[in-house]
């Protein structure tokens, strides 16, 4: 640190007077942010800090462009092994070119820098639709960020439905790990190397950490938000707006009910009555800004669409998983196979070799390993990538049905109490 | 005998009756506020310059046809200076801003401008007149961020230009309230919620809880909600508090939401949908196993 600050004096001594670039005096900088200056340390990150503002973003621009997903920037920095998130931009789906996105990325990071925004790019996030986001594009992508070592850079997940229905932010941050880097270094994704190199479906990506840090000023705004001074009087007021509250509600029943027409399951009958017992849009009416969603006991519309939908997932990828795994038994018969051929070969001809001798005649010469290999020719294996992802995808959306029951099951038990029977 | 010309905003769009320069504005009634909006607010005040008092920037959102409802629904900062006698804004920021914002959304447009501080500041007329001009035909909102807390809060008031006086001068701007109301949608309320929780912590850092949990957290809301009614009506009726009409009728209404079913229609319904339940988990857990257990064989052969 002591050369760097004997360096930069001659050097501001050659710059004019006038010019804004002051000599750079490392003790202006506080004590924490020390190690953002040693370009050479690499850090292994641990966590990720997120910003009300950027997830704000985030789930602002997957929400309108629901149901396509859509992905964008992440800014922020990288201290100590803690990656902070501090803002986010949208970046347009469609671009004209790669040119365009990236000139737009620039010339968004300029424009950002201006109003002291943080300018250094720390990952990207992309929104996703049933929660099955291992795709390889995404792996590329990331691939593409992670490049130098020391360029941390997180992918954040964001799953919109998901957030609306149980009322709980579903965000997940992922890196590639060190394992699939090796192996797509190479770009060989056999059965062998997989096994040397102790690749899984769980292991390609690993998941870090999110916590939510809030600044002084956006903690009291966020109480405000919660409790704002004049609760009360605002609240009489829109007490005595006339009943509202059950206008609003009977018609959304009516709603519920047209939509399930075509639905011939008893049990969503039951949802839609029961769709009516908590206000959907609270706010108006609570001080705070409470998602009730968590409490939302109808599972009709939203809950068992999303659930049929993510069952028919899960169905169609058990059926690519026994489709590639059919391939494979497929190849490895074949493999079998010529084994099994040239082993025969190689013995008539070791015989054979030996009928001779006992004739007195020349044995003929051993075919060499490479004759033998121009002989009978086995396919190359093919990649298990591609098998890797669709396992990895089925594997996360098995998980979030599962966990998914679990709430609906409590759900139930509280309908249940409601009703104040057996 | 001195007459003052008052142009307030009135339902139908208002031409300035005067030589100068008319501007066709129809005039906004409602306006709604995404939460983005306040915290990106926020930021912009927070990484503002060393010598800077008030942060301005531009406010983008959707209007209904006739340009009374007005949705605000995110914004960006433009860096500007400001001294005694003069203030600048560096409009090739906000064009080059403003035309990147369009690329990625294009549905938005310029509904008008904030900026913080507990007063408005002198040049709010000029700056009200520029960004006017931006969002011709509509008049421009202006929303203003009381970041010194005077009243111990952070008050948002949201405002509409109108011309006064007698001529018709950009620096003559009367500044009218509009009623505002924030918006939520349901996603960005569970990201409140979540940001919310950390203003409990000391550090200010709050975790991203599972689905279970946060299931957990509602019920205890919703059981605490129901204790402080239940002590409220029980009050009343021993007659330790005061009776409110308005309240009662409220709580009545929203009892009466709660659907009664028939007990039989309803235990048989419950068990059907608890079997659903039990399938989809059970066939769910299969599945992972025999992921699992696949995935090791494969490492083996």
């Amino acid at each position: 640190m002591a050369g760097t600050t004997k360096q930069s004096k001659p050097m501001t001594a050659l710059l004019n007077e006038q010019s804004e670039l002051s000599a750079f005096d490392s003790s202006a900088i506080p004590k924490q942010l020390r190690s953002v200056l040693d370009v050479e340390k690499v850090s292994a990150l641990t966590l990720v800090k997120v910003d009300p503002l950027a997830i704000l973003k985030i789930v602002k621009h997957a929400r309108e462009s629901y149901p396509t997903s859509v992905n964008g920037q992440l800014l922020g920095l990288e201290v100590d092994g803690v990656l902070e998130v501090t803002n986010a931009f949208a970046v347009p789906t469609q671009p004209g070119s790669e040119e365009d996105m990236t000139n737009y990325q620039i010339e968004m990071i300029q424009c950002l820098r201006e109003v002291n925004v943080d300018s250094s790019s720390v990952g990207w996030y992309q929104s996703t639709r049933l929660g099955d986001f291992m795709q390889q594009p995404l792996l590329d992508v990331q691939a593409s960020y992670q490049i130098s070592p020391n360029n941390s850079s997180v992918v954040l997940i964001h799953d919109t439905s998901k957030s609306e229905q149980a009322g709980n932010l579903s965000l997940r941050a992922f890196r590639l790990s060190q394992v699939y880097q090796d192996l797509a270094k190479n770009g060989k994704f056999t059965t062998k190397e997989l096994a040397d190199k102790g690749l899984t479906y769980g292991n390609i990506l690993e998941e870090l950490p999110i916590q939510v840090e809030t600044s002084a000023l956006s903690k009291v705004l966020l109480s405000e938000l919660q409790w704002p001074t004049n609760a009360e009087q605002e609240l009489l007021e829109s007490l005595q707006r006339p009943s509202s509250f059950n206008s609003k509600l009977r018609a959304k029943r009516m709603a519920d009910r047209s939509a399930i027409s075509d639905d011939t399951e008893s049990s969503d009958a039951l949802d839609s009555n029961l769709s009516g017992l908590l206000p959907t849009r609270p706010t108006a009416y609570l001080s705070r800004p409470m998602c009730t969603n968590a409490l939302d006991l109808s599972q009709s519309l939203n809950g068992s669409g999303s659930l049929s939908r993510q069952l028919e997932a899960i169905s169609e990828l058990i059926d690519d998983h026994i489709h590639d795994a059919n391939q494979w038994m497929y190849w490895k018969r074949g493999e079998a196979k010529e084994n099994n051929r040239r082993q025969q070969f190689v013995q008539r001809k070791a015989t054979s070799n030996a009928a001779r001798v006992a004739r007195g005649e020349q044995p003929e010469p051993e075919l060499s390993e490479k004759e033998l290999d121009r002989m009978f020719k086995t396919l190359p294996e093919p990649s298990r990538l591609d098998a890797l992802l669709n396992t990895a995808n089925l594997n996360l959306l098995t998980k979030g049905v599962t966990q998914s029951r679990g709430p609906a099951l409590t759900k139930m038990f509280m309908a249940q109490a409601l009703q104040g029977s057996e | 005998m001195s007459m003052l010309n008052l142009n307030l905003p009135t339902l139908a769009s208002s031409l300035v009756k005067s030589g100068a320069t008319t501007t066709a504005t129809t005039t906004a009634q409602q306006c709604y506020v995404h939460p983005v909006v306040l915290f990106s607010i926020l930021d912009h005040y927070l990484r503002r310059n060393e010598n800077q008092e008030r942060v301005i920037g531009t406010l983008m959102g959707v209007r209904s046809d006739d340009g009374r409802v007005v949705e605000i629904r995110s914004c960006f900062a433009v860096p500007h200076f400001e001294t005694s006698d003069q203030v600048e804004v560096y409009v090739e920021h906000h064009q080059s801003m403003l035309a990147l914002h369009k690329k990625a959304s294009a549905r938005e447009e310029i509904v008008g401008w904030y900026s913080t501080g507990s007063k408005l500041s002198k040049y709010a007329a000029l700056i009200q007149d520029f960004y006017s001009r931006e969002a011709a035909p509509f008049g421009a909102v202006h929303l203003l961020m009381d970041t010194d807390m005077t009243d111990g809060q952070l008050g948002v008031k949201c405002m509409q230009g109108s011309a006064i006086g007698a001529g018709a001068h950009p620096e003559n701007c009367l500044f009218l309230p509009l009623p505002h109301e924030l918006q939520y949608p349901d996603a960005e309320l569970s990201a409140l919620q979540t940001a919310a929780d950390s203003v409990e912590t000391e550090e200010g850092a709050s975790v991203l809880v599972s689905d279970m949990e946060q299931l957990e957290k509602s019920i205890e809301e919703l059981r605490a909600m129901l204790e402080r009614v239940t002590t409220y009506v029980q009050d009343v009726c021993t007659g330790k508090s005061k009776a409110n009409t308005v309240i009662g009728k409220y709580l009545m209404d929203m009892l009466a939401v709660v659907p009664k079913v028939d007990t039989k229609q309803f235990s048989t319904l419950f068990q059907s949908h608890l079997q659903d339940i039990l399938m989809v988990a059970y066939l769910t857990n299969l599945t992972r196993a025999q992921l699992n257990i696949a995935d090791r064989l494969q490492r083996i052969v």
